[in-house]
């Protein structure tokens, strides 16, 4: 498979070095040229891991569970063949031979077109991804609600957590992204959930209004996608810093409205799959002073390589910048609470994974 | 538009129905329909009542996920066809009109082609299910009696093939059809 070379733009990389020492922004910039590794979620309502590796193994498939308490998370590192030479690298690791077959890379498309996948047996998704549910724990018999929940990765994992117990709402604005949802729950034979289609601030306003409230909420944020660049060229040529600033707005009224419809003792996980700070400890901290005395951050333990949330940001890197023609506006230092450093960063060349942020926050009134 | 949630007497028929064609005793869930056609299955906690009290706040644009059609058949029968999920979902409860797929037909079906039949089909009245992950038959449930001799008159059988259950098919004299959707067909 030929890749597309990633070229990050001037400010960006501005951005990762201020976030970065020199050594991991090495690290960084090589894993992005990468391919991400094929992890798949198996999907509990359907089959046990266990089955489904052993299936997966008859084709032909290697899989490694990288993690003990989580058997359902899998990586195909390629499949065995007889006949045909060793192609390129697997994975980040390199190439592989095992009883006297080659290990070659899967090829492209195959993971979403075999029989357990259109089974639904398994479902296609960065570990990274994993996460935010991983971090929100949902309990059977909750009520869940998912505010932008499109194409359905995080719906579908909650509902395999919950056995399809409890009620979980999953709600996005796009008709055509509700319509993936949609097909990805179905088959995935989730059935304990209701779509519905609403801007995710009018939906809390509006849900307000009917007295639900929920036990824990995932607020899976639409970000600026820094850490997708490995699966997504066009975010590299998308991205630009006034992006940035809007979402980061949004992020905190999305936050502001969420938190109102959680039931007392609740929980809600916000994460976004971009390093912008902006979009993720400032949120926190505007979540954190916004509803002092009501809301606390918890630690969470994920099982892979994290960092703590920063608690200082500068974006003053646009004064030199500005002499080359790159930025057009000052940047502010900006202090976080403490607290904010319970928050997790997973970057890309920590964990060969997409690159994602993620924070637990309590309603404690 | 929201569905309609069935009401007992409804689910009642609907069950009955898949009491006669595949031996299922018990639906657990809620059905809604929009047309009294297409079928959806929810298992959610939520009653009617609070399902309604978001109705009334937010559009509902789907209700648990699809389930069965009904088709009414030449004798004017009300016939049902379970989704891929439906019969995953009852597939501990299928007892009958079972047609197990070879390896070789495996494939095929979920290309979306319909099966031909020739001599290697046998008919077998009784269906022992933990026969379903090791048998290699190909097999019809209850064809005998209820067809008269002719097994393809039952129309559905669910389709499987070690313990995988992959939706409904419909039986004819020379082959059985296939309805897997083409968003959920093998690609090559």
């Amino acid at each position: 498979m030929k890749l597309k070379k990633i070229v990050l733009k001037p400010l960006l990389i501005e951005r990762m070095k201020k976030l970065l020492n020199p050594s991991d922004l090495g690290r960084f910039k090589k894993v992005i040229e990468k391919p991400p590794q094929n992890s798949i979620r198996c999907n509990t309502l359907k089959i046990n891991p266990e089955k489904l590796k052993e299936k997966l193994i008859n084709k032909g498939w290697k899989i490694k569970q990288p993690f003990k308490d989580y058997p359902e998370i899998m990586i195909i590192e390629g499949k065995f063949s007889e006949k045909e030479p060793i192609i390129s690298h697997i994975g980040v690791g390199g190439r592989g031979k095992e009883g006297g077959k080659n290990l070659i890379l899967l090829e492209p498309g195959e993971l979403g077109n075999s029989l357990e996948h259109l089974l639904g047996y398994y479902y296609v998704q960065d570990i990274a991804s994993m996460l935010s549910i991983i971090a929100l724990k949902p309990n059977k018999n909750e009520i869940i609600l998912d505010l932008c929940a499109s194409p359905g990765s995080k719906t579908t994992q909650i509902a395999a957590k919950v056995e399809n117990t409890g009620t979980i709402i999953a709600n996005d604005l796009s008709i055509s992204r509700l319509q993936i949802l949609s097909a990805n729950l179905e088959r995935c034979g989730v059935t304990n959930t209701i779509i519905t289609r609403k801007d995710a601030i009018k939906f809390c306003e509006q849900v307000k209004k009917t007295g639900i409230l929920f036990d824990k909420i995932l607020l899976d944020a639409p970000c600026s996608g820094e850490g997708t660049l490995r699966s997504s060229y066009r975010t590299s040529l998308m991205w630009n810093s006034n992006t940035i600033k809007s979402l980061s707005k949004l992020q905190k009224k999305m936050f502001k409205n969420a938190f109102e419809i959680l039931k007392p003792q609740g929980e809600i996980v916000y994460s976004t799959c971009t390093h912008a700070p902006e979009e993720n400890e400032e949120v926190v901290d505007f979540a954190l002073k916004e509803f002092k005395g009501k809301i606390k951050i918890e630690k969470i333990n994920l099982p892979l390589k994290t960092r703590k949330g920063i608690i200082e940001w500068s974006s003053n890197y646009l004064n030199h910048l500005r002499v080359g023609g790159w930025g057009k506006e000052g940047g502010t230092d900006k202090k976080f609470s403490k607290e904010v450093e319970k928050s997790c960063r997973i970057y890309p060349h920590d964990n060969n994974t997409e690159g994602f942020f993620v924070a637990k926050l309590k309603k404690i009134k | 538009m929201t569905p309609k949630i069935l009401n007992k007497i409804e689910k009642e028929e609907i069950l009955k129905i898949l009491n006669e064609q595949f031996g299922i005793e018990k639906i657990n869930g809620m059905l809604l329909t929009n047309n009294y056609e297409k079928f959806f299955i929810y298992q959610g906690s939520f009653k009617e009542e609070e399902i309604s009290k978001i109705e009334k706040a937010i559009p509902i644009e789907k209700i648990g996920i699809y389930f069965a059609k009904v088709e009414v058949n030449k004798e004017n029968k009300k016939r049902i066809r379970l989704s891929i999920e439906g019969s995953q979902i009852m597939k501990n409860q299928i007892t009958k009109n079972i047609f197990e797929l070879n390896e070789e037909q495996v494939k095929d079906w979920l290309k979306g082609n319909e099966i031909l039949l020739n001599d290697n089909l046998k008919v077998n009245k009784d269906i022992n299910k933990s026969d379903l992950e090791n048998t290699q038959t190909i097999r019809v449930g209850d064809a005998v009696s209820l067809g008269g001799g002719r097994w393809w008159d039952l129309g559905f059988v669910i389709i499987t093939h070690k313990g995988d259950f992959f939706g409904t098919g419909k039986a004819s004299e020379n082959k059985i059809s296939n309805f897997i959707p083409k968003s959920r067909r093998l690609k090559k």
